[in-house]
């Protein structure tokens, strides 16, 4: 009988790699988006977390996870608009300001959060099977058996690929953050259009805090996003800007994560804080072979990602 | 529409200003922050000034607080320098605390103090430059992010903290917490001012800011750092060997982070346990900038800084004001600053939008 059973385990693991990777993905399509137009935002974390507690709240007190997703999406997209205004319209570093957004959010979370620490959702998010999909055995229950925000996720990726590489919008992104000087002169809105993806960043950013506290930890912790925005920052290197590939980054991050969690429920004997740094361990690993990739191939890195763009200097 | 000027020379009391403005800035948010959580802002100003310069005693106490966001703001400002976003003193200083708690535990205790504390600050030197060497490195030679990788790199530190404290290194006598047994007396920091906390580690920074400002100032390496600042491929036509500096100024940069660790447990905690505030890594990029990446600017800016959290503290107990507070203080300055450097660069003339 030990197949069976093995199939199952690994089947709820991959399941809860996908649901802890939808945490990921979101922030990473964001910020790839952000990068693309040539701001980097390192706010991510600060953006998330954000995200998280306005998710959390909202949902607390009106017992509707689609509201309060809809709310951490907006609060996340409300934070990234202080970057946007510090680092578009002033020109200010964007690595420092980035800093600043975090210890921002994860400053103002602790301050109004302490009421709801250890507070718990009672609301439970139906799962929805997709029909045909669904039936295809092993991936069908890993993929198409969850919840409606994971599939928004999938959405979300494939439409922005298509946007990103197939729509003007896209162009005139990409424009932006190769040569903000050439775009502009093709009459692109160099100052719009970095705000507006900025922006998205932010929404994306919040929908991931979002998520990981309505559906996947539904309780409220100081500091909860734990990291995982960094690691969206980090994953967007490892996708090579492309947002089908941070669906691939989002999920090997899951699948470590679910199965340390796996590992610790399950009384191994391995130390949990040995296990619980293997997420960050491995995507640090993976970052440096991601860079080396980018270094030898020369590809994705948007050329002025960092640079702040003035009419008045050319 | 606003309509930027370049600026040709800039006046010391614009720079000056611009500080203040973001101080003020930081406060007035904090303090709109505060009312919606129906505290009353004044009083919780007024207490965090008491609780920072209240008394002789609260103002040894806003030292003891600025010793280690000293000791590591004046190493992330050599990397600074140079553009190297050092965001990895958190991790550092983490190495640090650890390699020297080693000696302090292990060691056999009747060891003559002033050895046992040049090996447990030699130790904490080089826990911390060890730990910043790996992202030094990867940047030098495979242009790794420093930023993502410092990051990163912080919570595997934290990681392996956890597991020194909750696995050898727990004392059998902490009743289940994660708390070493207590550093024995020739393995504390002697106390520089009597009836305080302020011991040896803040006359360290003090030599480090100078040591530092030597560096920047009077050395082959300082005047690299800054041409690498201003742009890595001239420096590199002109030269200079720009990985080797990197890593020099990155294992500095660390070494002191790493002293910070070291510092903070011998001198204030006297046992390595988890919470030994790694958060001042983050804290101590706010003193750098707001100290215009000079050392000894960054002093008086890391004892404002101190002040601040010593102040924090103080009404977490007293009016049971959440300590993220500070952070959003400390957040908002950061903001205000960054935003400001344009005034620096340019004036600016507030004027109708022009048809182009």
């Amino acid at each position: 009988m030990l197949g069976p059973t093995l199939q199952t385990i690994l089947i709820n693991l991959l399941y809860t790699a996908v649901r802890s990777g939808t945490i990921i993905l979101f922030p990473t399509i964001g910020e790839i988006f952000a990068e693309r137009s040539g701001v980097m935002n390192l706010g991510i974390e600060g953006m998330m977390i954000i995200g998280a507690f306005f998710g959390f709240v909202v949902t607390y007190t009106t017992k509707n996870p689609y509201l309060g997703f809809v709310a951490g999406m907006l609060a996340g997209g409300v934070a990234s608009l202080i970057h946007a205004f510090i680092v578009i319209t002033l020109q200010g570093r964007q690595v420092v300001s980035g800093l600043a957004l975090t210890i921002f959010g994860l400053g103002i979370t602790n301050f109004y959060g302490q009421r709801f620490i250890n507070a718990q959702l009672n609301v439970s998010l139906s799962r929805f099977a997709i029909p045909l999909l669904s039936k295809i055995p092993i991936i069908g229950i890993i993929f198409f058996k969850q919840d409606i925000f994971v599939y928004f996720s999938y959405i979300v990726a494939i439409f922005m690929w298509y946007v990103l590489y197939k729509t003007k919008v896209g162009i005139q992104l990409r424009a932006t953050g190769e040569n903000a000087a050439a775009a502009d002169a093709m009459g692109v809105n160099v100052y719009a259009t970095r705000y507006f993806w900025t922006f998205f960043g932010g929404l994306l950013a919040g929908a991931g805090g979002a998520y990981l506290t309505i559906v996947y930890a539904p309780f409220w912790l100081d500091g909860i996003t734990a990291g995982r925005g960094w690691i969206a920052v980090a994953l967007v290197i490892f996708a090579m800007w492309d947002p089908i590939n941070a669906i691939f980054g989002a999920y090997l991050f899951g699948s470590i994560d679910a199965l340390q969690f796996l590992l610790q429920a399950r009384g191994t004997t391995i130390p949990s804080s040995l296990l619980s740094m293997q997420p960050y361990l491995l995507t640090f690993i993976v970052i440096v072979i991601a860079s080396l990739i980018v270094r030898l191939k020369h590809i994705g890195v948007p050329r002025e990602l960092g640079l702040p763009f003035s009419r008045e200097e050319k | 529409m606003l309509r930027f000027e370049k600026r040709e020379n800039v006046s010391t009391k614009l720079k000056m200003f611009i500080p203040l403005l973001s101080i003020m800035i930081g406060l007035l948010i904090g303090a709109i922050a505060i009312l919606f959580a129906k505290i009353n802002p004044l009083m919780a100003y007024k207490a965090i000034l008491v609780g920072a310069f209240g008394s002789k005693y609260t103002f040894t106490e806003t030292l003891v607080f600025a010793t280690p966001l000293i000791l590591i703001s004046v190493g992330l400002i050599l990397v600074f320098k140079m553009n190297f976003w050092n965001i990895g003193a958190y991790g550092q200083y983490i190495l640090g605390a650890i390699l020297s708690s080693y000696f302090a535990l292990f060691l056999p205790t009747n060891i003559p103090k002033l050895l046992l504390l040049t090996i447990m600050t030699l130790a904490g030197l080089l826990g911390g430059a060890l730990w910043a060497l790996i992202p030094a490195v990867l940047k030098a030679y495979w242009d790794v992010n420093e930023v993502i990788s410092t990051l990163l790199l912080n919570y595997v530190a934290l990681y392996i903290l956890q597991y020194f404290m909750y696995g050898p290194w727990r004392d059998p006598r902490s009743h289940g917490f994660p708390l070493s047994k207590m550093f024995a007396d020739n393995a504390q920091l002697p106390k520089i001012i009597a009836n305080s906390r302020v011991h040896l580690g803040l006359i360290f920074g003090i030599v480090a800011a100078f040591i530092v400002w030597f560096l920047i100032k009077k050395t082959k390496l300082g005047y690299e750092t800054r041409i690498i600042g201003g742009s890595k491929e001239a420096a590199h036509y002109a030269g200079i060997n720009v990985p080797k500096d990197i890593i020099i100024a990155m294992m500095i940069s660390g070494a002191l982070a790493g002293l910070a660790g070291m510092a903070q447990i011998s001198g204030v905690i006297h046992l390595l346990q988890i919470q030994i505030n790694p958060d001042y890594g983050y804290t101590a990029i706010i003193a750098a900038w707001l100290s215009y990446l000079e050392p000894f600017t960054a002093i008086i800016v890391s004892i404002l800084l101190g002040a601040l959290a010593a102040g924090g503290y103080q009404i977490q107990i007293t009016m049971q004001v959440p300590f993220g507070i500070i952070s959003v203080i400390e957040s908002v300055i950061l903001f205000t600053l960054i935003g400001s450097e344009i005034l620096l660069r340019y004036t600016i003339h507030l004027e109708k939008r022009r048809k182009t």
